[in-house]
């Protein structure tokens, strides 16, 4: 299999190079037939690479351990859906994943534009060609995912990372790939239009989606790190400026500045060698990102090892990024100048260029402050490095002129704003902030960067508020509906504009939570037994240790109660779990207590003395605002989705929904409000509700019995106290027994604690206690964000294949009958701006 | 049209200007040198008082904690069987506050703090263990035999 793998790869280089110079020569013979052949083998790039990935995964199901990357990150205690998520757990395997999703974007993009931007076409195959033979010859040469042993194969392998066996550390690669490799599309397109010398806008019209698609997986897979980071890695926060994560925002910003500038080329006919600048900074910034952590290049307590080959490989890859798209920008100048000028300061336009450049400059900030330990050491000898409160020192200030362009730009005008139309639109936005100031320091709020993010996001959210606010008056008066569905409508009518008013309300709701930072607690203790410890409002008391073992792992719990205003509220268990194999490496299972005003987050410090005498250990940290970083991202996602969104499928949505959307948004809302109580552990990372493993019978019938199941332990003594959920060993009559009493008590509509009693009696023990873990259930409710986000994406899927059409008369047919009303519609919203 | 590039020229000596000085003086004191044991021990008086991100292995059996408390004092050095540099010394080190998992004995780590005259005072939360197997290096500490 390993050979069959290597072949694929191999003719895959091939079918890239064919598909590059057949291309391009094509193009310029003009000859269809060349060009339709160039598309042809960019297809089958992509059925090859569908192949090798299938290989690798069956490799890593059936247990191939001949093949060493297989060896390496999984073993056969491995549950299924974890030894599939190892394909990118590695170095090897995530550059195939690359290529693989590069693959397949590719011949979406090329398959959805190849007649309506049938001249660009051959440029953009032979671009993300040449991408795709770059990564291929890494694989070739250097890190093969399908090397073989040379001795004799490993029984077994060596399992993949404990710290990496969680969900979102599974999801998250897959999110922040396609976030980079998504960018390449915008780039192949920018390439060809200044091979081609078509630079009017219709290229930016082709990528604009694109970006915005990928901008909202690299918002998706970055927002996964940090969850990741909060609730794995237990120290207490969720962004550290470590070069791997600066990796990630890097693009981000670019990005984010080039979806804010392609408007003004879209309006004014300006910025356009900027934009073809952002578009190529964007892609590049994606592959020096790949560099910075894959090299060796930039040191971190994280980062992910010493390659020289792979250094210089890149190296050489980013000189020709560079030069071929710089060199073709030159040479392209007379072709790419702004059609406008700039009228005035007092203008959106304005507002854009400044937004821009802080966003770019926070990009090349944060790469100067993140290369600068190995510049120093270029420049003067000494290794000097730069933590995060100089990051913080720095992006805190930018992030506050981000802010609050944010509230300024959408309501200033294009071209140039009279003092009136200024005085009118800024009087509310303004009046929310000061209020909200003043509210602030009256309640005596001293920490000063806090309070003005929070007087800010108030002013951004006025902002946001008016502009729904005037837009829904107009339609509602010209269509004489009510508010709510007038406000729906408007979305319909401009969805990138109010889909992007929503994008900035998240991130408003995002800025909240890093303003709660300032207001965070952190306190370590050591607890005797008994002892109590007093951090913020709570009180946290020791009831001891205790150690368990479930056959894959060995877990360290500490038992703790929580007081607040004398009474106890709730009791927390941080672990900390030894892994078979990972000994060494023991993973923290930290204990969090959530609400929306703050989480209250408990990390286990295990000393191998401590068990002796009962101590515990404990970071104690209170985190004010956290969570609504997480829902920001949620709001964020949503946004994104309805400007992605494409016509006809709003109109479709249109037509059934309004009687329904109010109370849809309020019975979401109040399901938010009663999930976010409810506490939720670190722990339900692993075999939760959706355990591939389960084979056997008394499958959980509800998320009640599921929680049930994963609370009970198996007590048959083989299977190293699974929980009966997952000790669906065959011949395990015992747990199949326990589920069925569990049925049974469930079916008597016995409750939580009932249960436990009965089990308790029966088996006259707590033996069959595992670890209390709380699982499953209350997840739902912090899923939530991420089904917004899974949902759009999607609708962005759909998106991809209908938004060639878009032109269609037949489509839009629907949306156009009361026309004329439309229009007139569309002249007010025009003079609002 | 020469008055506009006056304006612009202006500008950007302003702006770039002003951002050098910020990035000068924030530079000052957001800095750490990173150095290892052999270069603070060769010569200790440069590097007291300064902030310093030192980098060592932890002496096998050095690692003392003060009973019921999480006050801790280790001693730290080079270790040249698994690295390029030179035995260069030792130095004594005190921290008081958790100490991450793989802080133990031989433990690669990296600490963030002051040198003074009675040994590496660390800063809180300051002690960083250099875990090699983490993500990718595993190959390399399963072939040497740690």
């Amino acid at each position: 299999m390993a050979s069959l793998g290597t072949f694929l790869l191999l003719f895959a280089f091939v079918g890239c190079s064919y598909a590059a110079v057949i291309s391009v020569v094509g193009a310029r013979r003009r000859s269809r037939r060349l060009i339709e052949s160039g598309i042809g083998a960019f297809y089958l790039i992509c059925a090859l690479m569908t192949a090798a990935s299938a290989v690798l995964i069956n490799a890593f199901l059936t247990g191939d351990y001949s093949i060493k990357y297989v060896a390496h990150y999984s073993d056969s205690v491995q549950p299924l859906f974890y030894r599939i998520t190892s394909y990118w757990g590695g170095l090897d395997g995530s550059i195939m994943f690359w290529v693989f999703l590069l693959s397949i974007f590719g011949s979406l993009a090329v398959f959805v534009n190849r007649e309506r931007h049938r001249e660009l076409i051959p440029y953009v195959v032979a671009t993300i060609s040449v991408v795709q033979m770059f990564f291929l010859f890494l694989m070739v040469v250097h890190k093969n995912p399908f090397t073989t042993s040379l001795t004799a194969a490993p029984a077994d392998g060596q399992g993949l990372n404990p710290l990496l066996q969680n969900f979102y550390m599974a999801i998250h690669p897959p999110s922040l790939y396609t976030g980079f490799v998504g960018m390449t599309i915008p780039f192949a397109f920018g390439i060809a239009a200044l091979a081609t010398g078509h630079l009017d806008d219709s290229w930016l019209r082709a990528v604009r989606r694109w970006t915005m698609f990928s901008w909202l997986f690299l918002s998706f897979g970055l927002t996964l790190g940090m969850i990741w980071a909060y609730e794995e890695l237990g120290w207490g926060g969720y962004w550290a400026w470590d070069p791997v994560e600066n990796a990630g925002l890097l693009p981000w910003f670019t990005a984010t500045a080039f979806l804010h500038s392609v408007m003004v080329q879209e309006r004014r006919s300006m910025l356009r060698v900027w934009n073809v600048t952002l578009v190529i900074v964007t892609f590049f910034l994606t592959i020096f990102g790949t560099f910075m952590t894959r090299s060796g290049v930039v040191q971190s307590v994280h980062a992910f090892g010493d390659d020289p080959i792979l250094a210089k490989l890149f190296t050489g890859f980013m000189i020709i990024i560079l030069g071929v798209s710089f060199g073709l920008v030159i040479w392209r100048l007379p072709l790419l100048k702004a059609r406008n000028e700039l009228d005035s300061w007092m203008s959106r336009e304005a507002a854009f260029m400044v937004n821009n450049w802080v966003l770019l400059f926070s990009a090349l900030f944060i790469l100067f402050a993140t290369m600068f330990p190995t510049l120093s050491e270029a420049v003067t000898g000494h290794r000097l490095t730069v933590a995060a409160p100089f990051f913080n020192k720095w992006m805190v200030p930018i992030g506050f002129v981000l802010l609050f362009l944010t509230g300024v730009g959408p309501l200033l005008a294009w071209r140039k704003s009279t003092i009136s139309n200024l005085r009118d639109s800024f009087i509310f936005p303004v009046a929310a902030a000061l209020v909200t100031a003043a509210t602030l320091a009256a309640l005596g709020v001293r920490v000063w960067s806090s309070g003005l993010c929070f007087a800010m996001s108030a002013m951004v959210f006025g902002t946001i508020a008016q502009e729904f606010w005037r837009g829904g008056n107009i339609r509602r008066k010209n269509t004489g509906t009510d508010m709510l569905t007038a406000i729906i409508g408007l979305v319909g009518r401009n969805k990138r504009r109010y889909g992007g008013y929503i994008v900035h309300l998240g991130i408003v709701l995002i800025f909240l939570g890093f303003a709660g930072n300032g207001f965070k607690k952190d306190e370590q203790v050591l607890l005797t037994p008994g002892q109590e410890a007093k951090i913020a409002s709570y009180t946290v008391r020791n009831n001891g240790l205790k150690v368990s073992d479930d056959g894959q792992k060995q877990m360290t719990t500490a038992y703790l109660s929580i007081f607040q205003n004398g009474k106890e509220i709730d009791q927390l268990y941080p672990a900390k779990w030894a892994y078979r194999k990972h000994e060494q490496e023991p993973t923290t299972e930290v204990a969090i207590r959530r609400t929306f005003a703050e989480d209250l987050y408990i990390v286990l410090a295990f000393q191998p003395n401590d068990l002796a005498t009962q101590t515990a250990t404990l970071q104690i940290v209170v985190n004010p605002l956290v969570d609504w970083i997480w829902f920001g991202f949620g709001i964020m996602a949503l946004g994104t989705g309805i400007a992605l969104l494409p016509e006809r499928a709003y109109s479709f949505a249109l037509a059934k929904l309004p009687a329904d959307a109010a109370t849809t948004t309020a019975a979401l809302l109040l399901a938010m409000l009663v999930f976010g109580g409810a506490r939720l552990s670190a722990q339900t990372g692993m075999g939760g509700a959706a355990d591939p493993n389960v084979q056997s019978s008394h499958y959980a019938r509800s998320d009640f019995e599921r929680q049930m199941q994963h609370e009970i332990v198996c007590t048959c003594g083989s299977c190293g106290h699974a929980t009966i959920a997952e000790c669906r060993k065959d011949p395990c009559t015992t747990s199949h027994e326990m589920r069925g009493q569990l049925a049974a008590l469930i079916d008597e509509g016995k409750n939580h604690d009932e249960i436990i009693q009965a089990f308790i009696a029966k088996y006259g023990s707590e033996e069959m206690l595992g670890a209390p873990l709380d699982k499953g259930f209350s997840r739902l409710a912090w899923l939530f964000p991420y089904l917004v986000g899974a949902t759009s994406a999607v609708a962005v899927g759909f998106a991809a294949v209908k938004w060639t059409r878009k032109s269609d008369p037949t489509i839009d047919a629907p949306a156009s009958i009361d026309s004329t009303l439309e229009e007139r519609i569309d002249d007010e919203l025009r003079d609002l701006d | 049209m020469t008055h506009r590039y006056i304006k612009i020229a202006a500008t950007s000596v302003v702006l770039v200007g002003a951002f050098a000085l910020m990035m000068w003086s924030t530079l000052r004191d957001g800095t750490e040198y990173y150095k290892n044991i052999n270069e603070v021990v060769s010569d200790q008086q440069q590097w007291h008082d300064k902030q310093l991100q030192l980098h060592g292995y932890v002496v096998p059996g050095s690692i003392f904690r003060k009973r019921d408390s999480l006050e801790y004092k280790f001693r730290v050095q080079n270790n040249p069987a698994r690295s390029t540099l030179p035995d260069g010394g030792v130095v004594d080190a005190t921290y008081t506050g958790i100490v991450p998992d793989t802080f133990k004995d031989e433990a690669e780590v990296v600490l963030k703090g002051r040198l003074t005259p009675t040994g590496f005072h660390t800063d809180p939360n300051g002690v960083m263990a250099k875990c090699p197997s983490k993500y990718e290096a595993a190959s390399k500490s399963a072939a040497s035999g740690t």
